[in-house]
């Protein structure tokens, strides 16, 4: 290396070094948010993850029976010792009442699992001695399927991919390999495919009727952009459920929009609106509508009065004029609104709660279903894992075409 | 007083007028006209500077004749058609814009190449004269930059190079060196004029920069309150303000009250604060015992020399301040009963003077002049 | 209207276009905000309108009820506790961020600002299951510890955007004067960047006052804050109670919202 990048490097390790008390200092303001954020924010995302992929249940359950399977070939019906394993561990599982945590794992994956787990768990209660194998294959003869034990014995690792690869539509055969799940159990790819395609037609919206919003807050008058600015901030400052409470009762069938439309004569019969796709859309447009039009403000507000005087001094008619020279420049303004209402939409929750029908339900309602309802946290959170990364990788988008200084609020 | 009507004979020929502001008023209310009564004609291949302190109507004015206001009555003739009506990218002038206004998301080329698109002219033709457009501002090589990416001086040649590619017979310019460190605005201002006079374009300029103003213009147009106060080559505007207004606003002036006593020949005799009477020449001005004022530059004041010389005023004065600058000395005189003279004495005439102490002045009759109040 | 004078008439017809678009869509702002106050004067128990006839009944039904009651004050103290937590943590953290040497300020700033982008059912699902193990679900710490966490992206926002019109020569010079780096602080950067750290106060206030989704995971029917409780009202059955409740919200909204007003004198152009 030639001396002068040595001494080049050393003038920069010299300025590092200077440097770094007053970035010490700086830093330690930030550090108690960050180090709070990290417990009460950062920490329960990455437990949400952890919960996506453990798999402590059969473990913690038959761990003599998973001992006994380590010698197992797999594809014939498990030697007595693996029963007698089997046979030992429910009972423990029968007495710490562990059998049902069991059963309802496994059924995830074996249908009719919970039920031959609990028989089983009964009956070993009442047998002293062996052999077992015969009164397991008694019981019910699917405790002699390879394909089952085969199962049982995948789900001796501490982490399992089950929950991701259901949140995808995707299965793993009892040989191991992946396939995508057939029927009307494949239904969480049409979910997210569904929150895409509200959170990108919500998007659109907003641009529509925003752009122009925004545009005419740049050239109005003072005192009436002041009033226009107030009309847009107002409904962003309601509450959230608030403005879902609104359009609940707007949407209504003998609600005020259905009474309008028969007052114009533009419909006969009234209107299904609310628990609709159409209303949730609605709905989610009038809340996100601010959250588009305050980004491509700013950016349109720095935009000189004189480049479309210029335009038109060079001979660019009006329209001309608007979509060469102005429309490009507002177009990092309408990639940050756009992006953030694409992003906050893809989150939400209560609106579609509220005002969609069973058919509109987004990733997140899912979510709380199998949080508050099917109580599988694993496959809730799982479901959480595959909004956040989706989500993740829009606001990295967003980081590398808008940057985060550039959030504004109003 | 209205001078608007001072045109110089050469420049009425119908002839030689590119543009002409006949009777042109604006106003944004209905009550205050920030325009009032302008008559104005631009002859061709003349460089005119409209000259004014901010609100004094010039860009008003210019942006009327870009198209980009409306006058609210009068006309304004381009080439003899009345085109006040029309919108602005019908006109054909080439405009820049303070700031330059070039549009950031396009190359430097492409900014050139945008009048282009809109007069037919594409593909070859068009790269062509977009290299010859940026080779005569010496900027060939910056083409494929971005406006963002260049210096304020080679931003300011893109954008006289964007103006004048579709060769447009008229050019205005908009304070366009008002964002430009004095150096590069000096040179700046020499190449502009040089383009001018090279290409033979009319050129209607506006600034503040009364400096900028006497180095580029064949005529200076002085604006002040909605009107042109006076409408004159830079070396008349200097030597022969036609009002208070003028004077001051160009150049440093010394304005001291005083009273006409009569007029004598085509000289006036004035009596000042204290007394002492000096003899000015002056505009057409009549009015014996009414009160004006005699402008006097400070360069013009010198040293009193040793005999009395009948075409030179001289008065007496006590030294206040007294500034060494290099090449000339700057002295701050209390005279005429109390009011202060500054003036200009070339380094060789500087002699040291302690505050306080008499100084006897005198300067040339014909550069007192008489103004009106 | 506010077309430049040049304007083409095929211009100002388009303007006039644009201007009747705009306007409908400013209403559709801001009427679906105003529907629910009338109806929620209403004597009938019915969404329509125009109101027949005029009462305060839901009110009384509103404030007579114990649970509603209830539901203000636990949304209040959370909301208050969320607000001293969230401004003292962001205000200091917008100090060091805004500081000119610090480091990695793009990755840091990102971390910050991302309670605004996760999707709220995600940190609502992550902290029911993470602070399940301590014991801290259906508790107010629980709540107020992931609400200020929600919260403080506002404060460093405001606080940094007011920052950054803060001259530092006016703390240097409160230096040079004499005045320690603490009392500097407090006498002179303090009381300059106070409008941003209000409205930053305003804003986490507000956020944890209206918000819906984490506090339906970690609170039970003792901790349950107003906006859980309306929740659970329209999801069982609409009421005219909750237009009432809503009502009252609207207003808390637009108080809070004028307060933010006052302090900031918005540039609008």
């Amino acid at each position: 290396m030639a001396v002068a990048d040595m001494d080049r490097i050393n003038v920069f390790m010299a300025v590092r070094r200077a440097e770094k008390p007053a970035r010490r200092a700086a830093l330690s303001l930030a550090l108690p948010l960050i180090v709070f954020l990290v417990v009460a924010f950062v920490a329960p995302i990455l437990y949400l993850l952890v919960t996506a992929v453990g798999n402590p249940e059969t473990r913690q359950v038959l761990p003599r029976t998973l001992g006994a399977l380590e010698t197992w070939d797999g594809v014939s019906v498990p030697d007595e010792p693996v029963y007698a394993a089997l046979a030992a561990d429910l009972k423990v599982a029968k007495d710490n009442s562990t059998a049902a945590l069991l059963g309802k794992r496994l059924n995830y994956e074996i249908s009719g699992m919970r039920s031959r787990v609990l028989a089983a768990a009964r009956m070993v209660e009442r047998l002293d001695t062996g052999p077992y194998k015969q009164k397991f294959l008694e019981l019910n003869k699917d405790w002699g399927s390879p394909e089952s034990w085969a199962i049982i014995k995948r789900n001796g690792t501490s982490l399992t991919p089950y929950y991701l690869l259901t949140a995808l539509d995707l299965q793993q055969a009892p040989n191991g390999s992946v396939e995508r799940v057939q029927g009307d159990q494949a239904i969480f790819l049409d979910v997210l495919a569904r929150t895409l395609f509200v959170a990108g037609l919500v998007t659109l919206f907003t641009l529509i009727l925003g752009y122009p919003v925004a545009y005419v807050l740049t050239i109005a008058p003072k005192a009436i952009a002041g009033i226009m600015m107030l009309m847009v901030l107002l409904p962003l400052w309601t509450s959230l459920l608030v403005r879902t409470t609104a359009w609940v009762v707007l949407l209504q069938s003998d609600g005020v929009i259905n009474d309008v439309l028969m007052a114009l004569h533009l419909t006969s019969d009234r209107l299904q609106l609310i628990f609709t796709r159409a209303g949730t859309v609605i709905a989610m447009t009038h809340i996100q509508l601010p959250f588009t039009i305050l980004p491509i403000y700013s950016v349109m507000r720095s935009i000189p009065a004189t480049q479309l005087r210029a335009a038109r001094s060079l001979g660019a008619p009006p329209s001309s004029a608007f979509w060469r020279i102005y429309a490009p420049q507002t177009l990092p303004g309408v990639v940050a609104g756009c992006l953030m209402t694409f992003i906050l939409s893809l989150g939400y929750y209560i609106t579609p709660a509220l005002v969609g029908g069973p058919r509109d339900q987004m990733v997140s309602n899912f979510i709380s279903v199998y949080i508050n309802r099917d109580l599988n946290w694993g496959l809730a959170a799982a479901l959480g894992v595959v909004l956040l990364v989706v989500t993740l990788a829009i606001y990295l988008l967003f980081l590398r075409l808008v940057g985060a200084d550039k959030i504004k609020l109003g | 007083m209205n001078f608007s009507k001072r045109i110089s004979p050469a420049t009425d020929n119908p002839v030689d007028a590119l543009v002409r502001f006949e009777d042109v008023k604006k106003s944004y209310d209905g009550i205050n006209f920030v325009v009032k009564d302008l008559n104005l004609t631009v002859s061709r291949g003349e460089f005119l500077t409209m000259l004014g302190p901010s609100g004094s109507g010039k860009t008003t004015t210019l942006m009327m004749l870009g198209g980009f206001e409306q006058p609210t009555l009068g006309h304004i003739l381009l080439d003899n058609r009345p085109v006040e009506r029309l919108p602005p990218e019908t006109r054909n002038i080439g405009f820049v814009f303070q700031n330059y206004a070039l549009f950031p998301h396009m190359t430097v080329a492409e900014n050139v190449a945008f009048p282009l698109r809109y007069r037919g002219i594409t593909g070859i033709a068009a790269r062509e004269r977009v290299r010859q457009a940026l080779g005569r501002v010496n900027l060939e090589a910056l083409g494929d930059r971005r406006p963002a990416q260049l210096s304020g001086g080679q931003q300011q040649r893109v954008a006289l190079a964007r103006a004048l590619v579709f060769e447009p017979s008229l050019v205005l310019m908009d304070e366009p060196l008002g964002a430009l460190d004095k150096q590069l605005r000096e040179r700046m201002q020499i190449e502009i004029k040089q383009l001018q006079t090279s290409l033979g374009i009319t050129m209607v300029y506006v600034t503040h920069d009364q400096s900028e103003a006497l180095t580029m213009s064949d005529r200076i147009a002085v604006f002040h309150d909605g009107r042109i106060q006076q409408l004159a080559d830079p070396a008349t505007l200097y030597n022969e303000p036609a009002n208070r207004f003028v004077a001051s606003f160009i150049g440093e002036n010394n304005s001291l009250s005083c009273t006409l006593l009569a007029r004598e020949g085509g000289l006036a005799v004035v009596r000042m604060a204290d007394g002492t009477t000096l003899k000015a020449a002056g505009t057409n001005v009549s009015g014996t015992g009414t009160d004006m004022s005699i402008s006097i530059r400070p360069e013009n004041i010198s040293l009193a020399g040793e005999g009395v010389r009948a075409d030179l005023n001289r008065f007496i004065g006590k030294a206040r301040d007294v500034f060494f600058l290099g090449d000339h000395m700057r002295l701050s005189i209390e005279a005429f009963g109390g009011q202060l003279v500054t003036a200009r004495i070339p380094a060789r005439q500087a002699r040291h003077f302690a505050s306080g102490a008499d100084v006897v002045l005198e300067c040339g009759i014909s550069e007192c002049r008489l103004l009106e109040v | 209207m506010w077309l430049p004078s040049y304007a083409t008439p095929s211009e100002r017809l388009m303007r006039t276009l644009v201007m009747a678009f705009v306007i409908a869509v400013l209403l559709f702002l801001v009427a679906p905000l105003f529907i629910i106050v009338p109806l929620s004067f209403s004597k009938d128990p019915f969404f329509t309108l125009p109101v027949k006839e005029y009462s305060l009944r839901w009110y009384a039904d509103f404030f007579g009820n114990a649970r509603w009651m209830n539901a203000i004050f636990n949304s209040a103290v959370a909301a208050v506790m969320t607000t001293i937590l969230a401004t003292t943590l962001g205000t200091l953290a917008a100090l060091g961020i805004s500081r000119p040497n610090f480091p990695a300020r793009r990755l840091i700033m990102a971390l910050l600002i991302s309670p605004m982008i996760v999707p709220i059912v995600i940190v609502a699902v992550g902290s029911y299951l993470f602070f399940g193990q301590f014991g801290l679900t259906n508790t107010r710490t629980g709540l107020v510890l992931a609400h200020t966490a929600l919260a403080t992206p506002f404060v460093v926002i405001t606080v940094t955007a007011t920052l950054s019109t803060y001259d530092t020569n006016l703390t240097r010079a409160a230096l040079s004067l004499g005045a320690s780096p603490s009392s500097a602080f407090f006498r002179v950067t303090l009381p300059n960047i106070m409008p941003g750290v209000i409205s930053g106060a305003i804003f986490a206030f507000a956020t944890s006052f209206d918000e819906v989704v984490v506090a339906l995971f970690m609170t039970a029917a003792e901790q349950r804050t107003l906006p859980v409780q309306m929740f659970s009202g329209i999801r069982d059955q609409i009421n005219p109670t909750i237009m009432a409740a809503a009502t009252l919200l609207l207003a808390l909204s637009i108080v809070l919202f004028a307060m933010l007003a006052l302090l900031t004198p918005r540039r609008v152009k």
